[in-house]
């Protein structure tokens, strides 16, 4: 079976033959680690170095190419953009953020989740 | 809705596998509508006609989140936020989604004032977005986003990976036009993801895991039925005589 390399987070994913797999939906389903914000190949957080197997990846559509420009020719390519047919490594930086001031003035601020857990956890909760 | 009372408690993966058995055989992707977009069998008309309909259904995505997020008590923290964040996604994080809806919609020849308009929709599309509703507001939140996350928004990728193709090569459209599509195929990748795993987590009894198993079934027929009868409406008329 075919495996994705989540190689930062020493993770690796299976699936089956003649499959082709969303990167970043793997990633989620198997706490691997990538991050993302948006999603939707807008903010590009979830960007990834391809170190093996770009031959087994989609080619990028519209939105990918947008967003990455020079950065598509040295490897990289966005997690929830990019599906998966084969064998294939990725790596990225943990602490990694958005690509532009815009995006990140568009993505669900980190101080929202926080103040959400503050509202509705008690103290207890959050100790 | 049939309810199996002698069920047993599924561990994770056997309920996922089950979630993912309910859609099967109802695939949307696989209706009439579906079958004639993949095979270029349309014409830019038949598009505006499903660009109307498809405005009542998805328009109000975010209103039918809102109304679970009311139904989810607090100590769901991660349920809420997931609602909170997909609201968010739906309207504010990128494109607004029925921006990129009504872009297509006018480059198929119809109006923003038609798309908006309720009149244009069939009697099922009707029935699709009373149903998503009723089910937002009633249902128990890993109830609801079974049916609406799992059993409807899951599907998405599979749906506009089968038909963005076409509308390029067959149909001549511009990415510019077909962005809606893209941009579904890959966010609701994600959102399909999460909402399994807010059902994987949250319907911890055998009562619930049924009552998500047949809602997943129901809503995958609902959709099955919305995108058969934009074919019964709006193609099968057109090949009378033809």
């Amino acid at each position: 079976m075919p495996t994705i390399r989540f190689l930062t987070s020493e993770c690796a994913v299976q699936f089956p033959d003649g499959d082709d797999v969303n990167m970043l939906r793997v990633a989620i389903r198997n706490d691997c680690g990538v991050p993302y914000k948006c999603a939707s190949g807008n903010c590009g957080t979830d960007r990834v170095l391809v170190t093996e197997g770009a031959e087994h990846l989609s080619p990028p559509r519209k939105r990918e190419r947008d967003r990455l420009g020079d950065l598509l020719d040295q490897g990289w390519r966005l997690a929830c953009q990019v599906y998966a047919s084969g064998d294939c490594a990725v790596q990225w930086d943990p602490e990694q953020k958005p690509l532009d001031a815009n995006a990140v003035d568009k993505s669900l601020p980190n101080s929202v989740d926080d103040r959400i857990k503050q509202k509705w956890l008690s103290k207890k909760d959050t100790e | 809705m049939s309810q199996d009372t002698s069920a047993k408690l599924l561990n994770k993966d056997e309920f996922r596998a089950a979630l993912e058995d309910a859609i099967k055989g109802r695939e949307a992707k696989n209706a009439s509508f579906s079958m004639a977009w993949a095979n270029g069998d349309l014409k830019r008309e038949h598009f505006a006609r499903w660009a109307e309909n498809h405005y009542h259904y998805v328009g109000p995505f975010a209103d039918y989140l809102g109304y679970i997020y009311a139904n989810t008590p607090d100590h769901a923290t991660d349920a809420k936020d997931f609602l909170l964040q997909n609201m968010y996604e739906e309207e504010l994080s990128d494109v607004r989604h029925t921006d990129l809806l009504m872009r297509f919609a006018e480059a198929c020849g119809t109006t923003q004032e038609r798309v908006m308009d309720p009149k244009n929709m069939n009697a099922v599309t009707r029935g699709l977005q009373g149903w998503c509703y009723a089910v937002a507001m009633r249902e128990h939140f890993t109830v609801a986003t079974a049916a609406l996350v799992v059993g409807l928004e899951s599907q998405v990728p599979s749906i506009y990976r089968k038909q963005l193709p076409p509308l390029i090569e067959k149909y001549g459209f511009t990415e510019e036009e077909v962005e809606f599509f893209d941009l579904h195929i890959t966010s609701d990748e994600v959102h399909g993801e999460r909402g399994y795993q807010i059902v994987l987590d949250y319907a911890d009894t055998p009562e619930l895991q049924q009552r998500c198993l047949d809602i997943v079934r129901a809503g995958a027929e609902m959709r099955f039925s919305y995108t058969k009868a934009l074919y019964d409406n709006y193609v099968a008329p057109d090949l009378v005589g033809a």
